[in-house]
């Protein structure tokens, strides 16, 4: 273990490593500061460049970016009242509200505190759980893997906030799509309508890319008007700022950071929790932590009004699930969410498959990850602490001289991926996909998971039934499964309650 | 006199014309070394390993192309359609080659292909647990024998490197086993270690270090002689049953490559691979070199034609 941690930490610790989580974290901040532009389609992008690269400075970029969209994402939700990610949509509320009220600079260092706090606690949750559960893991035979799969891809339609139905659409349109190529039983092949192109299945980049990149692209094209819409959120920023903006009191001093420090705690316990859920995304954590907080604060009436607690507790709950996020991964070798199905992604291609041998049989290199999962935080932390004048800035980056960029760089990165012009012609029709499901308002992130959960669900439960010999009912013979289910249907239930109690009061306020 | 000059000028001119071809192939034109796989995997590597030393013996860059389309096709197919001038390679193993060839529509013949280098050999491997029944392979067959179907071996993918020498064994031996695919080495190994599957086939890389450790057992290999990371295991020849199945990393070119051009990139790519270099790069990589020219891989190319056909014939008829 301790010969590991030196192995890991040489790894680490190089000038090019930490050169390129650098690099990471400043790509990660603007792309998250911009509206349209997220992490993941940073790194959806990045992909093909990562195997010709070494899997530590790779990693190391990866991880930057991740890190940085995360707490980028915040910036524009401060300054614009624009969630700059997803994870950001719950910092608006209290966030631009307390702009508004002339403390940018205190609600922008409240959010990187709490940032940065609650990421280091939930990769610390990661660091200690991964290996441990990695071990019970060897328990798994095909039918718990069955189960774990079932659970994820229930867990992502049901919590896909208020649009159920259309998760578990988008969910069973992935695992459809992951169906098109070879059987993973026979070899033979099904779903190809006879075009030699997809007898190899649809690729994982083409999809990804085009899926989140391409059809934000073309949505953002396709929308002139955004741009007024967005001068004007401008200009009330800009009366804001002259209706005497008073700096010396807009300093985040102890007294007020340490009143926001419960709502912090609040948020990275949640945010753990939620992350380590299979398919519960950053926003879900956000709002869920934001809401429990506002239960506990000794303030609860100034949630909503600006409340530093309130941009604490949202910024903390979706931090908190950037490191928890990885444990499904790690362990099991199931992505529980976008994110983790990218760095999969990334870690296959670098020749490491994730699963319960992988911590095992890549020792250093796993560990060199957790290293830089930690310092990249204070990296994160040391530089945004510098630069957060500059960063309100990048917020005001119109997306129309960064998106044809884009558009370029997931072309030429897809097709340098597998040299084939068919993964382009893939990649733009995924793109128009994406459109199309944004347009009915469909969560694309159920679906890339299922595409990527789908021929693991598949097999084992084809394999489990091989070795029952056919008997359905010896997928309910194994103990660990049946608990898997309860436990399964317990957190549903939970859920459940809690956001229809949260309905009602929201209802009678 | 004057016959006698024109003779030997013609024949200067020939072979002069001949050195000149012969000196100009490879010219500064790059190689491109196509290969049926994603990047990162086995044989991209072994490719990989002949690039970086080809500067210094092929006079010019070899590019490894990666393109995984089409269950392999779309490389078979770009190398193919590309002028036969040696400068496009095929660089595979037998799964998109041979055995999609005998079981689906392909755009080619066999015998359109002539392996130039064989860069590694990679011996199936059966295992099992070793605080389990099946200790060695005799037993591993008497159970199997008394019980068809009771034993469960997980082989990685259908109709895999692994799997084929199950497939051919269970003729050889008389036997019948429950067939388990699995996304790969690694799940067949990580189930043989839960107890969920009786027994596994992969590869000695995947398995070596639980052997290593005390935890698994090997039971049989289906190469012609021994390997190194497994000094202990028999082969299932010297066991008394006939399978021999390795799977290769060979070198193509089209059958319409100039004979001359063929044997320049043998030499030098055998030359390239036994240097120093190589060698340390395939160390480094944990890739085997077991290197044979032409004859010999047109030999194993073959073999495994031959074999692979018995085996598919003897499914169909299932």
């Amino acid at each position: 273990m301790l010969e590991f941690l030196a192995e890991a930490a040489a790894l680490a610790f190089t000038p090019q490593v930490m050169l390129f989580a650098l690099i990471g974290l400043a790509i990660g901040v603007t792309v998250g500061a911009i509206p349209g532009l997220s992490g993941d389609m940073a790194i959806a992008i990045l992909l093909p460049l990562v195997f010709v690269m070494d899997p530590v400075p790779a990693l190391g970029l990866l991880v930057g970016i991740y890190k940085g969209s995360m707490f980028g994402g915040s910036i524009a939700a401060i300054t614009f009242g624009v969630p700059g990610t997803a994870g950001a949509a719950a910092t608006v509320i209290d966030g631009y509200q307390a702009k508004l009220n002339g403390q940018p600079n205190r609600a922008l260092h409240t959010a990187l505190y709490s940032s940065i706090i609650a990421d280091t606690s939930s990769d610390l949750v990661l660091i200690f759980l991964a290996l441990p559960l990695a071990a019970v893991a060897l328990m798994f035979g095909p039918v718990e893997f069955f189960a774990l799969y079932v659970v994820s891809l229930t867990l992502v339609a049901a919590l896909t906030m208020g649009k159920v139905a259309r998760g578990i659409a988008a969910a069973a349109l992935g695992v459809l799509l992951a169906m098109i190529g070879r059987d993973p039983i026979t070899g033979g092949l099904r779903l190809t309508f006879d075009i030699p192109a997809l007898s190899g299945g649809i690729g994982l980049i083409p999809l990804l890319v085009g899926v989140f990149a391409v059809s934000e692209i073309i949505v953002q094209a396709g929308r002139a008007w955004m741009r007024r819409a967005e001068r004007t959120v401008a200009s009330i920023a800009a009366d804001a700022e002259k209706s005497g903006y008073d700096v010396a009191g807009d300093r985040l001093d102890w007294r007020t950071f340490r009143s926001t420090l419960r709502a912090t705690f609040v948020g990275a316990g949640m945010g753990t929790f939620i992350g380590a859920l299979p398919g519960a995304g950053s926003s879900l954590a956000a709002f869920m932590s934001y809401g429990i907080a506002q239960r506990f604060s000794r303030r609860p009436q100034e949630f909503g009004r600006g409340s530093l607690e309130g941009v604490a507790a949202a910024e903390a709950g979706n931090s908190a699930t950037s490191g928890s996020t990885f444990i499904p991964l790690f362990a099991f070798g199931i992505p529980g969410s976008a994110t983790a199905a990218l760095f999969g992604a990334a870690l296959i291609m670098m020749g490491i498959t994730p699963g319960p041998t992988m911590i095992n049989d890549n020792m250093a290199i796993i560990y060199a990850l957790f290293i830089m999962l930690i310092y990249a935080n204070l990296f994160n932390f040391g530089i945004s602490k510098l630069l957060l004048p500059l960063y309100s800035r990048l917020a005001m980056i119109q997306p129309h001289y960064v998106l044809p960029v884009v558009l370029g760089l997931a072309i030429l990165g897809t097709y340098a991926a597998s040299n084939s012009v068919k993964d382009v012609w893939l990649l733009l029709a995924a793109g128009l996909l994406g459109v199309g499901l944004r347009w009915f308002g469909v969560p694309l992130g159920p679906l890339v998971l299922g595409f990527i959960v789908g021929p693991g669900l598949e097999q084992s439960l084809r394999q489990a039934l091989m070795l029952g010999r056919g008997d359905w009912m010896h997928l309910l013979q194994s103990p660990l499964a049946i608990g898997i289910y309860l436990g399964t249907l317990a957190i549903l239930v939970v859920f459940g309650l809690v956001t229809r109690r949260r309905a009602l009061h929201a209802k009678e306020a | 006199m004057k016959f006698k000059h024109l003779v030997l000028a013609t024949s200067v001119a020939i072979t002069g014309a001949a050195g000149m071809a012969a000196a100009e192939f490879p010219s500064e034109q790059p190689i491109r070394l196509v290969n049926p796989y994603g990047a990162g995997g086995g044989v991209d590597i072994a490719g990989r390993i002949l690039s970086s030393v080809a500067g210094e013996f092929l006079d010019t860059r070899v590019d490894v192309i990666s393109i995984d389309g089409a269950g392999g096709q779309e490389a078979i197919n770009l190398v193919r359609d590309a002028e036969a001038d040696g400068y496009t390679l095929l660089l595979t193993d037998y799964g998109p080659l041979v055995t999609t060839a005998l079981r689906e529509d392909v755009s080619y013949d066999l015998d359109e292909w002539v392996p130039l280098v064989q860069i590694t050999e990679v011996a199936p491997v059966f295992f099992a647990r070793a605080d389990g029944p099946l200790t060695d392979m005799e037993t591993f067959i008497e159970i199997a024998r008394d019980d068809p179907g009771g034993i469960s071996v997980g082989h990685g993918r259908h109709l895999s490197v692994p799997h084929l020498p199950l497939i051919l064994l269970e003729g050889v031996a008389e036997f019948e086993t429950t067939h388990l695919p699995t996304t790969g080495g690694a799940q067949a190994l990580s189930f043989v270690l839960g107890g969920q599957v009786d027994a596994g086939a992969s590869v000695p890389s995947t398995i070596a270090g639980g052997v290593g450790d005390g935890s698994l057992v090997a039971l049989a290999l289906a190469t012609a002689d021994r390997v190194e990371a497994l000094p202990d295991t028999p082969t299932l020849q010297e066991l008394g049953y006939d399978v021999v199945l390795p799977a290769w990393y060979t070198i193509f070119a089209h059958r319409d490559v100039a004979e001359e051009r063929k044997a320049v990139l043998e030499e030098r790519i055998l030359e390239a691979l036994e240097s120093p270099s190589a060698q340390a790069l395939a160390q480094r990589s944990g890739t085997d070199l077991v290197l044979l020219g032409m004859e010999d891989s047109m030999e194993a190319y073959q073999t495994t034609i031959a074999n692979l056909e018995a085996i598919l014939a003897d499914i169909d008829e299932d």
